[in-house]
């Protein structure tokens, strides 16, 4: 990546307006932002008293209460981690053709139509799907599941078709030129050049599919995001504080081991 | 594949078929532990494809009279996520600097801040909105708050990988000629990497708008209420006009968001 250019000084510049458009956008930004805190009753009455309540609140998550945690929090965890996975692979599997025939390159009159697509796909957020799974397969995981897969697709076939638009492409002219048909070009110069990257689209994916999936519980797809939902509600802080502690370790663990596998799946 | 009789190929690279075994196992010992742990059956699926396609039935054609009650809350879900990103915005400055390794004053306040940092990004926005409602109470406050803890944690991880790579050249130039560290992050850094500052904050907004639909399922106000007492009453015809509404808007601020950042980068 290369740096932005530091700023030059130009003598021969003449100055601008006093108020510049940085200024001016620094105003408005403002001015938006006190409108908002005015509609949404955000007195400084209120902000004064912010960390107090939040403070309150943090001194009942002590003692945390970790049997509660082995025995309900983990496997709840585990199981947003398995709506996590399911919907990935759902999302991989059918992101992959549709990242070829999405690529401008490669297909350039159905690439337009993926692509429109994929956007629509991408606008809706997981959890709103998940309102529409439930009813149709039932509460439990594996609307969650569904709802994840569904929304991913959209995002990884964007990602994917951008890696095939990038490729070099001299070797799928080397397999046209020497009588090989589209498929074979695709099989022998598209896919081994793109999977490493798609595959670590694809584990990215996955860690931010288990943060979705962990709020998926909320409307009843299963996971941890129920447990916290409930424990909260009802007041157990101290349960409450078990789901928080072991999410963050667990989504930390996933996020390390992840990273590191992409790391190296890029490094080739 | 004659003419080629007397050249030798090139060898194949040699595979190593330990590992393809090894990592196709895991995927498929994963998936399958997975698809039972979570009841995954195409049985089920299509039984209830019935009363899903009544369900669909059901929430066609949306209910279009129940638009105007829509404005309010949609407009408490814009401010929920102005004040969000300009809060967390602010924020995540600090946040940021010092958890660039070229910046960081010192090694402990990097590892710190860094860790800090990783521990915001892993818990989820609706997770803080539950927290922030059970706090200081159901309501749209709450849902601003957690959208400023959200997007401090977007921003800052974005933007201090930014910072780490701009030009050392400048900073070290202000540190010699005797400005202090301040003055070095505040001349020299800031400025190198505003542009990314800007698109990253424009990108944390189109989230926050995203995020802050869905605050009101666990009450932190928004358009959010709306849809789950809808939901709950099984008004799908309704359900359907919130998210195609809430589509439309997202689309169009997303447009205008775009366009500003063109404009500005």
């Amino acid at each position: 990546m290369n740096a932005p250019n530091p700023h030059v000084l130009d003598p021969t510049k003449k100055p601008g307006s006093i108020v510049g458009f940085g200024t001016m956008t620094t105003f408005i930004i403002a001015a938006l932002f006190v409108i908002a805190l005015i509609m949404i009753e955000f007195s400084p009455l209120k902000m004064i008293q912010v960390p107090g309540q939040v403070a309150e609140v943090l001194s009942f998550f002590w003692p945390v209460d970790m049997a509660y945690g082995w025995d309900n929090v983990l496997p709840a965890i585990i199981e947003s981690i398995q709506i996590a996975w399911i919907g990935t692979i759902i999302a991989a599997i059918l992101s992959l053709p549709l990242a070829l025939l999405g690529a401008r390159t490669l297909f350039p009159r159905i690439a337009r139509i993926v692509k429109f697509i994929s956007a629509t796909a991408r606008a809706f957020p997981e959890i709103l799907l998940a309102i529409y799974f439930v009813p149709i397969v039932g509460l439990g995981p594996f609307a969650g599941a569904l709802a994840i897969g569904i929304s991913s697709v959209g995002m990884l076939t964007k990602l994917g078709a951008e890696v095939v638009e990038s490729i070099d492409f001299g070797t799928v002219e080397a397999v046209e030129a020497t009588g090989g048909s589209r498929i074979m070009a695709l099989r022998y110069a598209v896919v081994p050049q793109v999977l490493p990257e798609i595959i670590a689209h694809w584990l990215f994916r996955f860690e931010l599919n288990i943060r979705a999936s962990a709020v998926l519980g909320v409307v009843g797809a299963g996971g941890v995001g129920g447990v916290l939902l409930n424990t909260l509600r009802y007041r157990h802080f101290e349960k409450a504080a078990a789901v928080l502690i072991l999410t963050i370790i667990v989504v930390l663990l996933i996020d390390m081991i992840s990273g590191e596998i992409r790391r190296k799946i890029i490094k080739g | 594949m004659n003419a080629a009789g007397n050249t030798t190929l090139p060898t194949k690279p040699p595979r190593n078929w330990w590992l393809w075994a090894i990592v196709l196992g895991f995927l498929t010992a994963m998936t399958v532990w997975s698809g039972y742990g979570i009841g995954f059956s195409a049985n089920e699926l299509v039984c209830n494809i019935a009363g899903g396609s009544r369900l669909l039935e059901e929430s066609w054609p949306p209910d279009f009279s129940f638009l105007p009650r829509l404005i309010d809350p949609f407009m408490e879900t814009v401010y929920i996520a102005i004040v969000g990103t300009v809060v967390g915005g602010i924020l995540s400055i600090p946040v940021a600097v010092l958890a660039a390794r070229n910046l960081s004053p010192d090694k402990v306040t990097w590892f710190l801040d860094r860790n800090f940092m990783n521990i915001l990004r892993t818990l989820p926005d609706l997770f803080w909105a539950m927290l922030f409602a059970t706090a200081v109470g159901f309501g749209p406050v709450a849902g601003a708050l957690a959208l400023s803890v959200f997007t401090v944690a977007v921003i800052s991880k974005l933007w201090s990988e930014s910072l780490e790579s701009i030009d050392m050249g400048l900073p070290e130039a202000v540190r010699s000629a005797g400005g202090s560290w301040l003055q070095m992050i505040q001349f020299s850094a800031i400025p190198q990497a505003m542009q990314h500052y800007v698109s990253y904050a424009l990108y944390a907004f189109e989230l926050n708008i995203r995020a802050s639909l869905v605050l009101g399922l666990v009450g932190a106000g928004g358009i959010g209420m709306i849809l789950e007492t809808q939901r709950a009453n099984f008004e799908y015809e309704r359900v359907t006009l919130i998210i195609l509404a809430v589509l439309v808007a997202v689309l169009i601020i997303e447009q205008i968001s775009e366009t500003i950042r063109r404009r500005l980068t």
